[in-house]
């Protein structure tokens, strides 16, 4: 199969979360007899590689259908995420996204930060051919789920809590706001754009559902029984929590274990899923893309596209920001569900979490 | 001789620019010596009319090189038998003397123009003036060759892709190897024979630039041809990792 290979299933354009994992994959391309490149000397090339396929994927369904798909790196640095590279990062996703169309993707996942793009001006991106998604409706509906599970195992009422929404100008955090409102005590929304947050508030007052805000994570945590981060990289520590309190780590990167102090009584890396039925990488990279405690589990945002393609749902699903509404996050969900597409077992850092 | 442009008045920077026409003259005469040799694969007349074309087009840019550092008194060095050049000439003919005329073309118009292209324009930028402009106009010429070698090498592709890129891969390994040594940060194999005094890499500094960009930018843009011409990103980015650097 080469790169003019047409009517791939899906797309997903991402980029790798730390050198560490970037070291991993560069080194397991070369030889023994080649030895291992520096980091130093990783960093002086890896930034220039313009985006390109670097492994097909194979997904098998409960149904027993299978769909064929490629994952497109568009190799930003993990260290460059913030706004003063945004620029260079965007043409770096767009180039990834001309690679995704080149090969006749029907539809393409735009991963992590790259979703930004079509959070943004997406109406020159979707052709005939090629459809976007962000991934952020089903990432919100396992991010939720994941809630409810882990407040039902832990004896926490929901309608008695106060959830804490780090995040929550997001698309991923609203969309999170809009489903839990009418399931919880009272919302506490924090985020850095203080005219945002208020706006947001406002639209809850008028909805008579109890919140709170602060664009300050300290004056909120304390009054917090669960946490979701959806914006975690900006966190340097969580402190002066409830006793009990449970945390969903599903920002990015997902490294809030270490930033917490111990009196939480579950801390899980939410957003993921779980592929039932498994799925293959070809080559099979599994050793340097594939971290987790867990077989098969990957990010909601790649799930998403997937399901689409099961369901030959070739559309435009999540895009823009604010439009996830419960009744898509229960139908991607749903759809989920019909292909063995499951919330990912409880897991952080440490491994897996058994009850 | 006319007093030296005041871009060139440090001692510094006039050592790197010298140094640095004294590898792009090197490189032409090289380029011009492989088209000449390009010539004699090919059987059709009008590509060998087109071959030779190539081959004074690329004298004329050393000429080019040569009458400006003349001007100016550049203490240009020329050395067609240094220890990078040569290696890349002898791969060359390896592959000239098998009459194997896409082997030549991916190795003179894929892999060096890539690395010429890349490399001229970020020279071009960074020293600016009359010999920024050199680099810049020249670098646009190369770009032509980068261009006619794709269209061709993507039916060639077409007609057999598992021959093709694997003749590919090898010529990558044989040559590409051979670059990604010269321009890794340090000499892999030693001096290359062609600057006056120790490597100009580590001076590089005093016109503006750094290896690791220039180097960066030049593994990008094979990178890209290599795209261009339909190459698997999933093979070529295996490819770049196992260079030398």
């Amino acid at each position: 199969m080469d790169s003019s290979t047409p009517c791939l299933d899906f797309a997903v354009v991402g980029h790798q979360d730390s050198w560490k994992n970037i070291a991993a994959f560069v080194n397991s391309l070369r030889n023994k007899s080649q030895g291992d490149l520096s980091l130093e000397k990783i960093k002086n090339i890896f930034p220039f590689i313009p985006a390109r396929d670097l492994f097909r994927v194979k997904v098998n369904s409960k149904t027993g259908a299978t769909i064929n798909g490629v994952y497109i790196d568009t190799f930003i640095e993990p260290d460059k995420l913030n706004t003063s590279y945004l620029r260079s990062n965007i043409k770096k996703v767009h180039d990834g996204i001309a690679c995704a169309k080149k090969m006749g993707a029907k539809v393409v996942a735009l991963g992590g930060f790259t979703s930004i793009v079509l959070e943004g001006n997406f109406d020159s991106l979707s052709t005939k051919n090629s459809k976007f998604t962000t991934g952020n409706t089903l990432t919100s509906a396992f991010i939720v789920k994941s809630i409810e599970k882990a407040a039902f195992q832990k004896n926490v009422d929901l309608k008695l809590s106060s959830v804490l929404i780090v995040g929550a100008t997001g698309d991923i955090g609203m969309a999170c706001v809009q489903y839990l409102k009418n399931r919880t005590h009272k919302l506490l929304l924090c985020a850095r754009n203080e005219k945002q947050l208020k706006k947001l508030s406002d639209q809850l007052d008028d909805e008579n559902i109890e919140n709170d805000y602060s664009i300050t994570l300290g004056d909120l945590i304390p009054k917090a029984d669960i946490i979701i981060c959806v914006a975690s990289s900006n966190i340097t520590e969580i402190s002066n929590c409830k006793e009990n309190v449970i945390i969903s780590d599903a920002g990015y990167p997902k490294n809030l274990d270490s930033k917490v102090e111990n009196n939480f009584d579950l801390i899980f890396h939410g957003g993921m899923g779980q592929v039932n039925f498994g799925f293959e990488f070809y080559p099979d990279y599994t050793d340097s893309f594939y971290q987790y405690p867990a077989p098969n589990i990957i990010h909601g945002c790649i799930l998403e596209a997937m399901i689409l393609a099961f369901e030959n749902k070739y559309e435009d699903y999540s895009i823009g920001k604010g439009n996830i509404s419960i009744d898509k996050i229960e139908e991607i969900y749903e759809l989920g569900l019909k292909h063995g597409i499951t919330v990912a077992p409880f897991y952080n850092s440490k491994g897996l979490i058994i009850n | 001789m006319e007093p030296l442009p005041k871009e060139h008045e440090s001692l510094e920077k006039f050592n790197v620019i010298s140094d640095l026409f004294s590898q792009a003259i090197t490189g032409e005469l090289i380029g011009m010596s492989n088209f000449a040799s390009l010539a004699e694969t090919i059987d059709d007349y009008t590509e060998k009319i087109e071959a030779v074309e190539h081959a004074n087009s690329e004298r004329m840019h050393a000429e080019v090189f040569l009458d400006y550092a003349k001007k100016t008194g550049l203490k240009t060095k020329i050395n067609l038998k240094g220890e990078y050049w040569r290696n890349i000439r002898e791969q060359f003919l390896s592959y000239a003397k098998k009459k194997d005329f896409i082997a030549c073309l991916i190795i003179q118009e894929v892999i060096l123009e890539s690395f010429a292209v890349s490399m001229y324009t970020d020279v071009g930028t960074a020293i600016g003036g009359e010999a920024g402009r050199l680099f810049l106009a020249i670098a646009d010429e190369e770009k032509e060759h980068l261009e006619h070698s794709t269209d061709i090498l993507v039916s060639e592709l077409k007609e057999d892709p598992e021959a093709f890129i694997n003749k590919f891969e090898e010529i990558h390994f044989n040559c590409m190897t051979i670059l990604a040594q010269f321009s890794a940060t340090t000499d892999i194999r030693g001096h290359c024979g062609v600057c006056n005094g120790d490597c100009m890499k580590g001076s590089l500094h005093h016109v503006g630039l750094e290896i690791e960009k220039m180097r960066g930018n030049a593994l990008s843009l094979y990178a890209k041809t290599l795209d261009n011409i339909g190459i698997p990103g999933e093979k070529s980015i295996v490819w770049i990792a196992q260079l030398p650097a």
